[in-house]
């Protein structure tokens, strides 16, 4: 009783913010509001009984995604945008949507699977040692193609915001390395009580 | 602009529950193996999608969505 009490807290929560994310004026109270969504979530999969996933979305979501999308809100100083004003034309589009999308799930939960049938984990692994189980070995490949796919998007996000100036001086390595000793330095006999002209 | 890249989280965050949750009811843990590299795709996507944010705002001075039909040009 008391699951299913904060599962329905957690869940109204997070229908509350999230609609706050859309709805709110300022893009800081958006992004404020993302964090907090995020946050029911990961209440939500601890709750559920998937605590890895919790806290990885925990870590991944509020400590750097959001914590992004904050500094670029600020760094922008974007005017409010009056949201309210052009909605009216997508509500049929969104309103079918909406209603196919509902229509599904109260199918699913009402219709579909009875009352009961959607039982707390009984598990006697660890959830993070089932997950480190198949993460390293069946999904594999899988794996190493998300790690790939996250330095693409490093290298992607640096080409595309870096700023090329070539009045700077840089450190050429390959002009450094390819330096031959016999044109920079050269070998002069000097005589006593005479200097050198270079 | 913005608000539609915190959309796209929203949605991504909405694909997650359902794996988690469908992972959980079926009692088989590769749904959460799939969250967990949703979770890495939209970490990827928000960082692509927010520099390339900046780099327009740079250039134009401002994100409205209804005027990058202009790049068309």
């Amino acid at each position: 009783m008391f699951a299913l009490g904060t599962f329905y807290f957690f869940s109204i929560f997070l229908i509350f913010t999230s609609l706050s994310v859309i709805f709110s004026k300022n893009p800081v109270n958006s992004v404020l509001f993302l964090v907090l969504s995020f946050l029911n979530t990961t209440f939500l999969f601890i709750l559920i009984g998937a605590e890895f996933v919790g806290i990885i979305l925990a870590i991944v979501y509020i400590g750097a995604v959001a914590i992004l999308f904050l500094f670029v809100v600020m760094m922008l100083d974007i005017e409010l945008i009056d949201i309210v004003s052009n909605i009216k034309k997508y509500i049929p589009l969104a309103s079918m949507f909406g209603i196919v999308i509902i229509s599904e799930i109260i199918y699913l939960t009402v219709v579909k699977v009875s009352k009961g049938d959607l039982v707390f984990q009984v598990s006697n692994t660890n959830n993070t040692e089932s997950i480190g189980n198949v993460l390293y070995t069946k999904f594999f490949i899988d794996f190493q193609l998300s790690g790939i796919a996250l330095l693409l998007a490093m290298i992607g996000a640096i080409v595309l915001t870096h700023i090329y100036k070539p009045s700077i001086k840089r450190q050429n390595i390959y002009d450094q390395n390819s330096v031959i000793g016999s044109e920079r330095v050269s070998l002069k006999n000097v005589k006593k009580g005479e200097g050198i002209d270079t | 602009m913005i608000l539609i890249l915190m959309c796209i989280e929203i949605i991504l965050l909405a694909a997650n529950i359902n794996f988690v949750s469908a992972s959980i009811f079926l009692q088989n843990i590769d749904g959460q193996i799939f969250s967990i590299f949703i979770l890495t795709i939209a970490a990827a996507e928000a960082a692509i999608g927010l520099a390339i944010l900046v780099v327009y705002f740079r250039n134009k001075g401002e994100i409205d969505v209804t005027k990058i039909n202009k790049l068309k040009d």
